[in-house]
């Protein structure tokens, strides 16, 4: 117990050095990843916390992906001209967000956890307009204003839920095993509406292209990498209460199809990569709703190296937008000269979008496996099509902003080490997978 | 049913007749103290509960609901309407539209209570009776404010009434234990304050071309 209190605690206590809050919120993000050593041998799985091994994987993402962040931040907010927050604030508002996952991850409790996901929504707004401008002033109104909509739904969610139980507590109602009635599945229905607004589930998506292309890159991250991960831990966790299959894999199968087809027509190179977590999101949710092993250890393998290929992805567009000033495709070309970031943008998009050897791909073969296993053929045609139109139009974008044209960028330092580092965390991911657990595929 | 049962029966009805008032209202300060009114007797409903039933947690729950909701949310947003400037333009259509929207909810609160499946969720506190039919209707009328209405402060409004339906559910189905539902008042309140900072630079919310497709 003593653990998941210093995780929520060190943050805030980085906060309380405000002056320095640069300096103590990196040292504190270094602090929770070794404290994540101790952590894996005493999980929670009663009282205030629960944390089994799938709980784990999330704070271990949450946690590595925040660091990343706050490293990259250093200069990636320092260098923006208009700042809609001053940088304390900034790093004080990363220290809040970061606190409100790891609360919603961690709490033994469906209610709990619904206020962490709304905490995020509050602790993350203002995020987006360090970078301030008209645009993401517009951009910040829209995801309040949907996803707290959104979510709000959820609590209908959670009070059915206590309606059914009688109590909130996960590990009380999970160890009840799976119970058939209508509050129950009323319940877990209206969370794949509440909590898949946070998820990216098509059609209650549409603030998730608007945040992720106006929030600063490290934000942009942190959402893409790990925020909707946690929703999406979230309504897993309502859906192990009992599992809806049929609507869920639906649900997921028509989201990443409509993902593929907006990806198609992208010009924002940010809003591409928006439209790719969306797809990723709802690969994992089917995954997780086949409710098999495999697809469980698909959806994990997905998401935790989709998490540091899109952060890659990422900062790389963040190198890519300090370098040229714009966010259109058809404005970046030449990438290619400065090999450092063009070797982390085409690292990243590899990562994302399931190529081989990343983690991404297994991950991607296991739950393609899973969802036969069940003997869901439509929604495996209809998956893999989608996997291929989205494969070859984020493909084809990043290279004409690689091979087209010529252009003199130039970028060099600790900002164009960390993608490049956070994708080949994401192939290590995959190779290790490859290594250990081989006979699972 | 008895008389107190009755009561809370009327005034469940006049929330909705509220949330009518703000959703065809034109003037914005008429609208944040009706929702402020709208708040005060979600609170009167828990001092009824609270009596009849004897749980002194609807009265904490009134008492929140007062403070935050009538009080305080009702103070920051007021605080934000231009002192010259207290009125509504975008919204021009006549009050009959929006009695037909309201008449469509109706019908589809009554079809998911009826056909859906709602109507086997007994109410805990009202069983056998239809009384979860208002916090649906309150939950629709929400909704359609925050996509109708173009004014930050207006879409605002729409989700505190959003989060009162939702309240005004648990007290009918089953109250949730009150730490939650007191977090739950607390976002909101924070979220008005967030919308207070916003609000300063971005009053009024149109399609945005960079923000398209």
């Amino acid at each position: 117990m003593i653990y998941e209190i210093l995780i929520l605690i060190i943050p805030l206590i980085a906060m309380a050095f405000y002056k320095n809050i640069k300096i103590t919120s990196i040292i504190g993000a270094i602090i929770e990843l070794f404290l994540l050593i101790p952590l894996y041998f005493d999980l929670s799985n009663s009282g205030f916390f629960f944390i089994d091994h799938i709980t784990y994987i999330f704070i271990l993402m949450v946690s590595s992906i925040y660091l990343m962040s706050l490293l990259y931040s250093r200069k990636y907010i320092h260098n923006i001209g208009n700042k809609g927050i001053s940088e304390n604030v900034y790093y004080m508002l990363m220290g809040f967000f970061y606190v409100a996952m790891e609360f919603a991850l961690m709490v033994n409790n469906y209610g709990f956890m619904w206020v962490g996901i709304e905490t995020t929504t509050i602790s993350s707004a203002l995020l987006l307009i360090t970078e301030k401008s008209d645009i993401s002033l517009e951009a910040t109104w829209r995801y309040i204003i949907i996803v707290s909509a959104g979510v709000t739904f959820a609590f209908i969610s959670v009070i059915l839920i206590y309606y059914a139980f009688g109590t909130l507590t996960v590990t009380v109602i999970l160890s009840e095993g799976i119970r058939d009635s209508l509050a129950v599945r009323l319940a877990v229905g209206i969370a794949l509406v509440g909590f898949g607004t946070k998820v990216g589930v098509f059609p209650v998506h549409t603030w998730l292209p608007d945040a992720h292309s106006e929030a600063p890159a490290p934000v942009s991250a942190m959402f893409s990498g790990v925020l909707l991960p946690v929703a999406l831990y979230v309504l897993y966790r309502i859906y192990e209460i009992y599992p809806m299959r049929e609507i869920f894999i639906w649900a997921g199968t028509i989201s990443v199809l409509f993902a593929a087809i907006f990806l198609g027509y992208q010009r924002n190179y940010k809003r591409m990569f928006a439209y790719s977590t969306m797809e990723n999101m709802n690969i994992a949710l089917i995954g997780l709703s086949t409710f098999t092993f495999a697809g469980l250890v698909g959806s994990l393998l997905l998401l935790l190296s989709h998490s540091f290929g899109k952060a890659g992805a990422f900062y790389s567009s963040g190198n890519v937008y300090e370098m040229s000033g714009t966010k259109s495709i058809d404005g970046v070309g030449g990438l290619i000269r400065n090999k450092a970031s063009a070797a982390s943008m085409l690292l990243s998009s590899f990562a994302v979008t399931g190529t081989p050897p990343f983690g991404t791909f297994f991950g991607e073969f296991l739950i393609l496996y899973s969802v036969l296993s069940i003997h869901f053929y439509a929604q495996f045609g209809i998956i893999v099509l989608s996997l291929f139109l989205a494969f070859v139009s984020i493909n084809f974008n990043v290279s004409k902003m690689l091979f087209r044209g010529k252009s003199e960028y130039s970028q060099s330092g600790i900002n164009t080490i960390i993608p490049l580092i956070a994708a080949i965390i994401s192939i290590f991911i995959g190779i290790v997978f490859l290594v250990v657990y081989h006979e699972i595929l | 049913m008895n008389i107190v049962f009755t009561i809370i029966y009327l005034l469940a009805a006049l929330i909705v007749v509220t949330g009518f008032y703000i959703q065809s209202n034109k003037y914005l300060r008429s609208m944040v103290m009706t929702q402020a009114f709208q708040s005060l007797l979600i609170a009167i409903i828990a001092i009824f509960l609270g009596f009849e039933l004897k749980q002194y947690t609807f009265f904490i729950l009134a008492v929140l609901v007062i403070l935050l909701r009538s009080v305080l949310v009702t103070y920051f947003l007021a605080a934000k309407i231009p002192k010259n400037k207290n009125y509504l333009y975008e919204s021009r259509l006549p009050t009959t539209y929006y009695l037909l929207v309201d008449l469509a909810f109706i019908v589809i609160s009554i079809f998911i209570v009826y056909s859906i499946s709602f109507i086997h969720i007994v109410s805990r506190i009202f069983p056998a009776s239809n009384i979860i039919l208002f916090p649906l209707l309150l939950f629709f009328q929400g909704l359609f404010i925050i996509a109708s209405r173009r004014r930050t402060i207006a879409q605002i409004l729409g989700y505190i009434e959003e989060e009162n339906s939702l309240i005004l559910m648990g007290t009918f189905i089953l109250p949730v234990p009150i730490i939650i539902e007191s977090s739950v008042f607390l976002d909101v309140l924070i979220l008005v304050v967030i919308f207070s900072i916003i609000s300063i630079e971005k009053t009024e919310h149109k399609p945005v071309e960079e923000l398209r497709g």
